[in-house]
């Protein structure tokens, strides 16, 4: 928007409201310091009002926001747009609002430096849903699964554990994901009390306990595929630790790691990657669903009561890499894995590997060891560009802070994620656009109906996935569901695998830690080798 | 004296006397009642408690319970309540003159079910639990009132259906109660005004009243999401996360409930009682004497709870003598009734015959000698390493570890863990202690005050903002936030300034991995005794030296001995380094070479001269004389106090 119909509209609108700014205010050639920070931000044009608040200091605040036609003055500190305002500036003609903020002091109006908000055509999705929870370590109580329209500010807890668990049994709820992006596929996990994995599928409930007598834990960490009823997950056996003395507060390490299929219309799990001496984890499909990608730390220590207490110790040297797996989801057939990118070399350990809709961007968390991104300040985002092929920190959205869970909406042009640059314990969610280039605009915080949100709220927001429709299942119905059915155990099935002579062999393994490979088609050998 | 005044002066006067019980005697366990909850002047504080319906009780009586800031007015605030309630029960159920005590039933029940807590102060949830009740108890009586006064039916049901709606949504079960109250009432056949209704109308009223009593919890469950349907006609009563406990906290309410009910049922009884002016005489102070027994009897009194709460105030204040003060007061007031037990013990095993007898003996009187509570000890040791007066003084009180008097044992991890661990500069798990308890209790000023002290001393000024803003929208505490805000945002200001001052030289160690498995002593113990950097400072060495003589370890001694001189620069060791050093050389039959005093080495020769020359049938009988003479040394600790149990 051109600075001069901005100023031409303040000086309307200021001449029209009296106690407002007159035309005898004077540039005070300052800064607004707003919060959250939408000066410059791209915004998608169907996104909820940015709302904020001014930390400038002064006795009375008045903000202009203008495009085109449309033009609102707003009093106060707190920068509240009408629903219907906010309509008539993002779909007016211009591509961006031009916002200008005055100042009173010592009863003399001054213009504070004016800021865009720019628009972009590329609509968001409307859905989001998130955990929110409080900050801690090991206890918790209320856990809510929430669902917000990000069109504007209702919010819905599709479910809470205090619905489930009780003064003496713990209910812990996480990992809810869908497929592709709509509530005919969802799921989440419930630990402990009246626990097992939740499935929604086309509106019907199952409850399933993926933990078999082959596999080290129920599932953890989802990928639904794309195309097909698979859903892959990790096995993770999981410890956390406080940090005596250090500003990262918690550590957060898997003992053991595998990454397992789940066949929804078998109700079986197989082994994906079961390597003893591997961490595997992270499970994310590409667009086609013909590639699975997964992290994975080389790890080589006795199984045993000492294990923990040593991976603690060694938590520095685990450095994750990527790998990819072929996948022929017609007849359940994996390929050799190889690696991806190697950031053990480069010192580093990556993440959270996800892919964007249209294959062609991967994004994961970066950190300079271990598996749990959220919980280290030096977390960084991470984006691979197929097309170009390249591999780059994130710079333009990175912050002091953690960096993590993020996630593309379904038509790859915005990136969602949890970060705690505000304060550096706190996850928000944040939000950049991603061009035809691959560059990333000013990362901006999700539009709160209270600017003071992000400030005055304790709970913290993370795993965030978009969603294109709502979840269409109530917190009663899920609540009654899982509070009156019991987890219905999952099967084992083999793993098909070609090794890199095509030969195609079936795995299993057992709970006592051997694996029994058999060769079939082309091959002709058995053979027995020691897991753990 | 006035009939009105002859009236009115035994209230006044039980209301005088509770207020000054309160006030003088439990002034430290108010405080800090309102030190574990919390009230905002905030919208969204306000917004938050609709989430559940009985949370709009619950945000008024944290808004009440702030005021036990300032126990006097705290306490003088819920009398008057109190009194207000005692006097519309009466009022409402038409107690006879004569039977006028029976309304100090429910305010006994109230001041029982808050008194008779305990320990279960610190894990109570939420934290309103203070004033809620009581205000939901005047709620109960509003709405039965109304529904007895209406005069027609529909006008009753719509007060009943009002009143289960609203009432629940905003007060939980104490709505529910005062209309359950209602329904009896009016099919008890008593009506505040003069029309008398029909058999019918009042079964109707009945049936009406107990179906909404069903039927609303069950409508609204579907509109919330943060219970279980199960605990639906619970909501509004405070919990413990012990199902156990939880049904001795909630029993004064139930019989609360229950006796509210029983009065709406037998009114037309009083009426009668009130002709027949039967028993007028007796009956009232009959009453009147077995609530205030029973009152006495369930009001929890234990004077090591009391002094820990009020070390872990004085500790908040870093007043450390007062630390100290108080714990030799609780000491020296146990001194009376040890003297005596003491001489009944040495009567009764005079006439021992056998060495099981004496033992017997022995036990029998153990109870009647004052052991402190491990908090207390660890809160001495601290206010001792504070003064440098640790390792000269430490010995020289009285040790041990008596179980808490409590339905269960509380970890000391759950009371005191923040404070604690914060004094001794183990900032992480003060911090990881404050988050364990807002998520078990919710927020409270005292964790909001750790928050931002632990987020000043680790220099993360926007964490620390994020605390004092919600510090400075209370009452009590903006102040506190104020003056915080500005030393967070001055590392060098804030390093000149208590608490920081004193804590900052104990944060001298190596950062690792660490979980403390709730508890607290041994992983400070092991703290101290493992965590030292390379740059430790003499404070943090001090510490280490005297959990190292508190471990009993001998190794560990010299080892922490090494370091605290390597760091120190006094002229001479104190008392009981010296003691220990003496006694370890002995032990070990090798001369570290560590220069110790003549009384030091006199006083051993006396120590062991005195235990090789007693006869006594065990080391527990011996444990007393032994103390008398010698319970200000490092012997008598490294001998008698052994096998002391932290939880």
């Amino acid at each position: 928007m051109k600075k001069s119909t901005l100023y031409i509209c303040t000086a309307l609108l200021a001449a029209t409201c009296t106690g407002k700014p007159g035309n005898d205010a004077v540039s005070s050639g300052c800064d607004p310091v707003i919060f959250p920070d939408y000066s410059g931000v791209l915004l998608p044009r169907n996104i909820a009002p940015a709302n904020f608040m001014i930390d400038n200091e002064a006795d009375a605040y008045y903000t202009i926001l203008s495009n085109g036609e449309a033009s609102v003055g707003i009093k106060g500190k707190k920068v509240g747009i009408r629903m219907k305002d906010w309509h008539r500036l993002t779909q007016g003609q211009d591509s961006s609002i031009g916002v200008q903020v005055f100042l009173k002091k010592d009863g003399r109006w001054s213009a504070a430096n004016p800021f865009d908000i720019y628009l972009s055509d590329d609509l968001i999705d409307r859905y989001i849903t998130y955990r929110r929870i409080p900050v801690a370590v090991e206890s918790y109580e209320v856990l809510d699964m929430c669902q917000r329209d990000i069109t504007d500010f209702k919010e819905v807890i599709f479910f809470s554990n205090t619905m489930v668990q009780n003064n003496e049994s713990g209910t812990c709820v996480n990992c809810h994901h869908c497929g592709n992006y709509s509530n005919s596929k969802m799921q989440f996990h419930v630990r402990q009390y009246k626990g097992g994995t939740v499935l929604a599928i086309n509106g019907e409930l199952r409850k399933v306990n993926m933990k078999t007598d082959s596999t080290m834990s129920a599932g953890v960490y989802p990928a639904w595929h794309p195309t097909h009823d698979y859903i892959a997950y990790s096995n993770n056996k999981t410890h956390q630790s406080v940090h005596a003395m250090s500003h990262d507060k918690l550590e957060v390490i898997d003992e053991e790691n595998d990454i397992i299929l789940y066949n929804i219309n078998e109700n079986a799990v197989s082994p994906i990657e079961t390597d003893s001496s591997e961490l595997e984890c992270f499970p994310a499909w590409s667009a086609d669903g013909r590639t699975l990608y997964y992290v994975s730390a080389h790890y080589e220590a006795p199984f045993g009561p000492d294990r923990k207490s040593r991976i603690f110790l060694d938590r520095k040297n685990l450095h994750f890499n990527l790998y990819a797996k072929p996948f022929d989801p017609d007849t359940r057939t994996w390929g050799p894995h190889y690696l991806v990118y190697d950031a053990e070399e480069a010192g580093s350990s990556m993440t959270w590997p996800r892919l964007s809709p249209d294959g062609r961007y991967m994004m994961t968390c970066i950190s300079t060891h271990g598996i749990f991104p959220i919980d280290q300040i030096a977390s960084d985002l991470f984006i691979f560009d197929f097309s170009k092929g390249t591999a780059r920190r994130a710079t333009e959205i990175n912050s002091q802070y953690a960096e993590s869970y993020h996630v593309w909406s379904s038509n790859a042009k915005w990136i969602m994620w949890s970060t705690r640059r505000e304060d550096g314990v706190h996850t928000r969610l944040y939000f950049s656009h991603i061009d035809e280039n691959g560059n990333f605009s000013k990362p901006f915080a999700l539009p709160q109906k209270d600017p003071e949100f992000n400030r005055s709220n304790l709970y913290a927001f993370n795993i965030p996935e978009f969603m294109v429709e709502p979840v269409n299942i109530s917190a009663r119905e899920f609540a009654e569901f899982i509070a009156g059915n019991d987890a219905v155990p999952a099967a084992f099935e083999s793993k098909r695998e070609t090794d890199k002579d095509g030969v195609l062999i079936t795995t299993d393994y057992r709970v006592d830690g051997t694996t029994s490979a058999s060769a079939v088609g082309n091959g002709s050998t058995t053979e027995e080798m020691y897991l753990h | 004296m006035s009939p009105t005044v002859k009236k009115a002066l035994p209230v006044s006067a039980s209301a005088v006397i509770l207020w000054a019980v309160l006030t003088f005697s439990q002034g430290a366990v108010l405080r800090k009642t309102s030190d574990l909850s919390l009230f905002l002047f905030d919208w969204n504080f306000l917004r938050e408690s609709f989430l559940i319906p009985g949370g709009f009780l619950g945000w008024a009586g944290s808004f009440f319970t702030q005021f036990l800031n300032i126990p006097w007015l705290g306490a003088l605030i819920w009398v008057l309540l109190l009194l207000l309630a005692g006097t519309l029960t009466a009022r409402t159920v038409a107690l006879p003159q004569s039977l006028r005590p029976l309304a100090a039933v429910p305010v006994a029940l109230l001041v029982i079910a808050n008194m008779s807590l305990g320990y279960g102060m610190f894990i109570m949830r939420p934290q309103d639990y203070f004033f809620a009740p009581t205000l939901g108890y005047l709620l109960m009586l509003g709405i039965a009132a109304a529904a007895w006064r209406i005069p027609t039916l529909w006008g009753k049901l719509a007060v009943i259906a009002v009143s289960a709606f609203a009432g629940f949504y905003l007060a939980g079960i104490f709505a529910l109660a005062g209309v359950a109250a209602a329904g009896t009432g009016i099919l008890a056949g008593h009506d505040d005004n003069s029309r008398n209704p029909a058999l019918w109308e009042r079964i109707l009223s009945f049936v009406f009243a107990l179906a909404v009593c069903i039927i609303v919890p069950l409508i609204l469950y579907g509109l919330f999401t943060r219970y279980r349907l199960a605990d639906s006609w619970s909501l509004g009563l405070p919990s413990i996360s012990d199902d156990e406990w939880t049904a001795t906290v909630r029993r004064p309410y139930w019989i609360l409930f229950g006796t509210f009910l029983l009065f709406a049922a037998v009114r037309p009884l009083f009426a009668e009682a009130e002709k027949r002016n039967a028993g007028r005489r007796f009956a009232g102070p009959a009453i009147a004497a077995v609530i205030v027994a029973a009152t006495a009897t369930f009001w929890y009194s234990d004077s090591n709870f009391k002094a820990e709460i009020r070390m872990s105030l004085a500790a908040d204040r870093c007043d450390w003598d007062e630390v100290l003060d108080i714990y030799r007061d609780v000491s020296t007031r146990h001194a009376g009734r040890e003297r005596k037990a003491l001489d009944k013990r040495k009567a009764e095993l005079s006439g021992a015959t056998s060495t099981v007898q004496a033992q017997m003996i022995v036990k029998k009187y153990d109870s009647r000698f004052f052991r402190p509570t491990r908090i207390m000890v660890m809160f001495r040791d601290l206010a001792l390493l504070k003064q440098g007066k640790a390792l000269d003084e430490a010995f020289t009180m009285r040790d041990g570890g008596v179980l808490q008097k409590s339905l269960n044992q509380i970890p000391m991890a759950f009371q005191a863990a923040r404070q604690l661990y914060m004094n001794y500069g183990m900032v992480n798990m003060a911090y990881r202690w404050c988050l364990e308890d807002q998520v078990e209790h919710g927020w409270c000023f005292g964790t909001l005050k750790y928050m931002a002290t632990y987020a000043t001393l680790m220099n993360e000024t926007e964490f620390a903002a994020k605390y004092f803003d919600k510090l400075d929208k209370t009452l009590f505490f903006r102040g506190w936030s104020r003056k915080h805000r500005v030393l967070s945002a001055d590392v060098q200001a804030m390093s000149q300034e208590l608490p920081y001052r004193e804590i900052i030289p104990y944060m001298s160690f190596d950062d690792r991995m660490s979980n403390d498995l709730v508890k607290c002593e041994t992983y400070t113990m092991r703290h101290f005794l493992e965590d030292r950097d390379a740059i430790a400072s003499h404070e943090f060495d001090c510490a280490a030296l005297l959990w190292a003589m508190r471990s009993q370890d001998i190794g560990m001694f010299w080892k922490a001995l090494a370091q605290y001189l390597s760091t120190g620069s006094e002229k001479a060791l104190p008392r009981h380094v010296q003691e220990a050093a003496y006694l370890y050389s002995i032990l070990e039959k090798k001369d570290m070479g560590i220069p110790t005093d003549k009384s030091v080495r006199d006083s051993y020769d006396s120590f062991m001269n005195f235990i090789q020359r007693s006869s006594f049938s065990c080391k527990e009988e011996m444990d007393i004389p032994v103390r008398q003479k010698f319970g200000n040394t490092f012997y008598y600790f490294y001998y008698f106090v052994r096998g002391v149990q932290t939880f």
